[in-house]
């Protein structure tokens, strides 16, 4: 009667793809590329004679490739017919509007000198640049990716390209577009041409796009580029053990992979949370092995920031660690914090079982089988929606849970924040003018219903995981309810005693005990202690 | 039938409970270390004398606290010294009424040593934010206080007697870090003069710095 002690390998297993879309973050966010002061900007180009058609009509500049949210926006798109042909003043004033801090007027004139100037054009691609810093101080930090992205496969002029890369960066670390910078950009750049502070990311990012379609080799090739003691060389090194862990499926775990998740979470250079889960990798790793105590000062290890509640699941597999080590009442005490009002939304079939378990071993079969069944009651609507073979993506439950985690949650947030986006734009109506504001309306449609796209794509796949796992434990219910029954009228034998109770384990000097009234308090969610008695019998004392 | 239905009546409580014990057996408990831990405490403090009519004290108090638990500690000395404005009752008596007091106290300082209980800790939620930490405390102990009496205020002759009594007080603690703390304490200092037992009060709100404390 042990619930899916498997699952711990996968949930780890799971990191790969979070990793290979850049959710394991630098320790120190790279610095925010500060836009050039004006003495820095480029210089005046020379009218560009290639823009002109014969007619003097400015031909709209081309175009780079669209990124895979959409075709990208062309003057040809724009409602009101062709651009008019823009030069170095208009260039001029827009720079100075942006360092005035207008950058809606900046934003629009940028915009028109793109339009009316060709891309051989010097300060085309500053334009570009600015135009995307001045979305980004807007707050539309989508159409800002499209157009630093835009100069970043363009290239057509070397000055601007470090600062764009820069940008992009930074844009990274919130939900963003994950084809378009981490796989369009960082995924593909030519790394010879690339300044030092970019290279050593850009040889992760690609040596993750091999990891991710399986080619240790290659991925090695870019990662040995990496500079020794670097971020990007720690962050590199946590890829590819979770990529080797992920190739053992099932069969022992060597030693040395576990030293080596050891030593990545004593790694200054990750973040605390990467730090975390390198611990938590120790941790899950040695569950497997059967290295209990060993397991339980992993988890020791994770440190959570000051009123910060922690991870759902952090609780629940320190309980079944405690729980396999025979403490009950501590596995218990965690089973309480996962009551917790910042657990209450978490998909956790396991918490049932363990909780109806632990009451199982201490002989109280009612409250076991109460909590067992706690799992069905709870879950009911969304194992009829199984049950029925109804569409599960529309089962608040398994739809919450598949989005709060791995990919389908990035894909969420990502949509999420496009559609904020979407709706701060309409703030700028006025600002931007009608072909701007038409060109990001584009940007944004394009993006939403990609980002959508993706999200339901990958919601599909995540659901049936959640589903599986939500019918494990169902099976789990029954098998208990079943064993319960049968100890629950279990004849007791004439003479047999109650099982001496634990001792209670008094307060060490300097603990303070807070009795736990159902309020939950943050500060305290490490700290339940349970005092619950055994009502076995005794059989031996007869 | 009646005293039947009395005893199911008063029975019906416990029944209850043993069934709620029966469904949800156990005790839960948060068992934390202590945050904030004292060793030696050096605490200023302002403070005042309110209960005289005649004059009231503005004082600065400086005092020398050891703990030798989370909840005992002797605060080994204490010295405060008060400042005493006249409230203008004495000038309105003479002026109005054409009286003066006969004896006139005023207190010039205390010195005196107590024992700390502190049978409260406890915390607080700051804003939903943030979790502070305080105590609360009683202190008792003896004191010796120094008065000037205006013996015939009249004449503007005074003299000064010394005093013995003792003291009781509460207090409470507000930590702001390891190392720092607020306190806030009203202390009746009863002190046995040959007239008769006079009541001194003193409110004081101070600043304690914590030295060697334990993590």
């Amino acid at each position: 009667m042990r619930a899916d002690v498997n699952t711990r390998l996968l949930v780890l297993l799971g990191l790969l793809p979070s990793l290979a879309l850049g959710q394991v973050q630098p320790a120190v966010p790279p610095p925010a590329a500060p836009p050039p002061q004006p003495a820095a900007a480029p210089k005046a180009a020379p009218p560009p004679p290639a823009a002109s058609s014969p007619s003097g009509q400015t031909t709209p500049a081309p175009q780079a490739k669209p990124p895979t949210t959409g075709p990208a926006p062309t003057a040809a798109e724009a409602p009101k017919g062709p651009a008019e042909k823009a030069g170095q003043p208009l260039f001029d004033e827009a720079l100075q509007d942006y360092f005035a801090d207008h950058k809606e007027t900046a934003a629009r004139k940028l915009y028109a000198f793109i339009e009316g100037s060709p891309p051989t054009d010097e300060n085309h691609p500053w334009a570009q640049y600015f135009l995307a810093r001045c979305f980004i101080d807007l707050g539309l930090r989508h159409a800002g990716a499209v157009y630093l992205a835009r100069v970043a496969r363009e290239r057509s002029n070397p000055q601007v390209l470090p600062r764009t890369l820069e940008a992009l960066r930074t844009l990274i670390l919130v939900p963003h577009d994950e084809v378009l910078i981490d796989e369009q950009v960082f995924g593909s750049l030519d790394l010879g041409f690339l300044p030092d502070s970019v290279s050593d990311y850009a040889n992760y990012e690609q040596g993750l796009v091999d990891l991710r379609v399986g080619n240790e080799r290659w991925a090695n090739t870019h990662f040995t580029k990496l500079e020794e003691g670097s971020v990007e060389a720690s962050r590199a090194k946590f890829a590819l053990l979770v990529t080797r862990l992920r190739k053992l499926e099932g069969k022992d775990v060597p030693d040395d992979m576990i030293e080596d998740f050891l030593a990545l979470s004593n790694d200054e250079k990750l973040t605390q949370e990467a730090r975390n889960e390198a611990r938590l990798a120790v941790a899950r790793l040695r569950y497997e092995r059967k290295d209990f105590e060993g397991a339980l000062k992993a988890y020791d290890m994770v440190q959570l920031p000051s009123l910060d509640p922690g991870r759902a699941t952090l609780y629940l597999e320190e309980a079944w660690t405690r729980y396999n080590l025979g403490q009950l009442r501590a596995a218990m005490g965690l089973l309480t914090t996962l009551d917790a009002p910042s657990f209450r939304e978490e998909f956790l079939p396991d918490k049932y079982i363990l909780r109806a378990l632990v009451y199982r071993d201490l002989c109280h079969y009612l409250p076991a089988k109460r909590a067992a069944k706690e799992l069905t009651r709870r879950y009911a609507e969304s194992l009829e929606s199984i049950r029925e073979r109804d569409d599960l993506t529309l089962d608040t439950r398994l739809r919450a849970a598949a989005s709060s985690h791995g990919s389908t949650k990035r894909a969420a947030r990502f949509r999420d924040s496009l559609g904020r986006e979407n709706e701060l734009k309409s703030r700028y109506a006025g600002g931007f003018g009608d072909r701007l504001f038409s060109q990001t309306t584009k940007i944004y449609e394009l993006a939403i219903a990609e980002a959508e796209r993706v999200y339901r794509q990958r919601l599909q796949e995540a659901v049936r995981e959640e589903a599986d796992k939500l019918l494990r434990a169902a099976e789990q219910v029954r098998l208990m309810e079943y064993e319960v029954g049968l100890k629950l009228y279990e004849r007791i034998k004439r003479g047999a005693k109650l099982v001496q109770p634990e001792k209670q384990t008094p307060l060490a000097e300097g603990q303070e005990a807070f009795r736990f009234d159902g309020e939950y308090w943050n500060d305290e969610l490490r700290s339940y202690r349970v005092s619950i008695p055994s009502r076995c019998v005794d059989e031996g004392a007869l | 039938m009646r005293r039947l239905l009395l005893l199911l009546v008063c029975l019906a409580p416990l029944a209850a409970r043993a069934q709620e014990e029966l469904e949800n057996p156990g005790v839960v408990l948060a068992v934390q270390d202590r945050t904030y831990r004292m060793n030696s405490e050096l605490m200023l403090a302002i403070g005042v004398l309110p209960l005289d009519a005649f004059t009231k004290g503005i004082s600065g108090q400086v005092s020398y606290t050891f703990h030798f638990s989370d909840s005992f500690a002797w605060q080994i000395g204490r010295f405060l010294y008060s400042q005493n404005v006249a409230t203008g009752l004495q000038n309105q008596l003479t002026r109005d009424f054409g009286v003066n007091p006969t004896a006139f106290p005023q207190t010039i300082w205390i010195a005196g040593s107590d024992v700390m209980w502190t049978p409260i800790y406890g915390k607080f939620a700051w804003l939903n934010s943030s979790v502070a930490h305080f105590e609360i405390y009683g202190l008792a102990g003896v004191s010796v206080a120094n008065q000037r009496v205006s013996s015939d205020v009249a004449a503007g002759t005074t003299s000064t007697q010394f005093l013995p009594g003792a003291d009781l007080g509460i207090g409470w603690r507000f930590y702001l870090t390891k190392s720092v703390s607020l306190r806030f304490e009203v202390m009746d200092n009863v002190l046995f003069a040959t007239s008769g037992i006079q009541n001194i009060m003193v409110v004081n709100i101070g600043v304690a710095f914590n030295f060697g404390s334990t993590e």
